[in-house]
């Protein structure tokens, strides 16, 4: 019984080891959901990705069951004036993080389908140019303090 | 529309610009303080400018003109609650700075002005604004009064093209200081920082 677990767990490892390769080297972490205020139809989603491996990968796609559509922005502040662009794409280069924060690049999420509030959380599927897909769960939380500054 | 407001906007900045440069020039022939100051992330105005009148509403359908900004200093940001990074940011920002610097009770108050009359009405800002702090103020209007608040601050917006039945509205990042006597007295660029925004207003109120 004792060996035949022992078994399943070696199976199971090397299952997961098989999937991680089979997988992108592209890792995501600190991902959450800015909870909307009341009445906003528009919710935010930031995330950091990380390119440990000499290729670059992009971006292409996010789906969430949650949204009538996902978008990839950038807020740009160009002469004083604060713009949103949309993205087609975001590139993670070779070695490199992408941040996507407060103030920077973001997913812009509308028209959500179901109300979200703080403590709830929502998955997102990330699609990557290399054809990798991942599943990636970000909780939505109230933002208690502005962006972060590191000078 | 978008290219006239665009070139009014080019027009306004180029007016100040010759305005600042003028006031500057001014300053050094006459010794008259009559520049702008950049001190700590904070431009202030010198002398500051008065504001003219303009009528919008807030979000209870009261009137909100001129007349609330005296007697009172008042943080003034642009924005609208379709804007899902930067504004619910600078919100955040603006929370912590009335927990620095006080409200009402210490005579400040923090004015939220959507530039998105369209799709921003009394009823949307007030189920958005409390979210941030009770005592917020939401104020919006048609864009001519909208224009006469932006233009007398050097500020800026303009809606962007549609795509997929959304629209952004392009807008100044900047926070604007009110002084009591309803007159620009300062403004902060982005990125927003809660301590250098209430220091600002300490020092002023100092000096």
């Amino acid at each position: 019984m004792v060996r035949y677990k022992r078994f399943a767990v070696g199976v199971m490892l090397m299952m997961s080891c098989l999937f991680a390769v089979a997988d992108s080297t592209i890792s995501v972490r600190d991902a959450w959901v800015r909870e909307a205020p009341p009445g906003a139809p528009v919710l935010a989603a930031y995330f950091t990705l990380e390119n440990p491996g000499s290729k670059e990968d992009k971006l292409v796609a996010v789906l969430c069951p949650d949204f009538d559509q996902i978008e990839m922005h950038a807020t740009v502040i160009r002469d004083g004036v604060a713009r949103m662009t949309a993205l087609d794409a975001l590139s993670i280069p070779p070695h490199a993080l992408v941040k996507l924060a407060p103030g920077g690049h973001h997913l812009m999420l509308h028209r959500p389908r179901r109300a979200l509030t703080a403590g709830m959380s929502i998955k997102l599927e990330l699609r990557f140019a290399s054809g990798s897909r991942m599943t990636v769960v970000a909780p939505v939380r109230r933002a208690e303090s502005g962006p972060v500054h590191h000078h | 529309m978008v290219t006239r407001k665009a070139l009014i906007s080019a027009t306004l900045v180029a007016a100040l610009g010759v305005i600042l440069v003028l006031g500057v020039l001014a300053g050094r022939t006459f010794r008259e303080p009559a520049r702008a100051v950049s001190v700590a992330g904070m431009t202030i105005l010198e002398p500051a400018s008065p504001l003219p009148e303009f009528r919008l509403h807030d979000q209870n359908n009261q009137v909100f003109d001129r007349a609330r900004l005296q007697g009172k200093w008042s943080y003034v940001f642009f924005g609208y609650t379709h804007c899902p990074d930067i504004c619910p940011t600078t919100l955040v920002v603006m929370r912590d700075v009335q927990k620095l610097a006080g409200g009402k009770e210490h005579g400040i108050q923090y004015i939220f002005v959507s530039v998105d009359p369209d799709r921003d009405n009394a009823a949307t800002l007030g189920r958005y604004l409390p979210y941030f702090h009770p005592e917020f103020i939401g104020a919006t209007g048609g864009h001519s009064e909208l224009m006469r608040l932006t233009r007398a601050l050097g500020a800026y917006y303009e809606s962007g093209e549609a795509q997929n039945g959304n629209y952004e509205v392009h807008h100044s990042a900047a926070i604007f200081l009110i002084d009591p006597e309803a007159r620009l007295r300062a403004l902060f660029a982005g990125p927003h920082d809660a301590a250098r925004l209430a220091q600002g207003l300490q020092r002023l109120k100092g000096g």
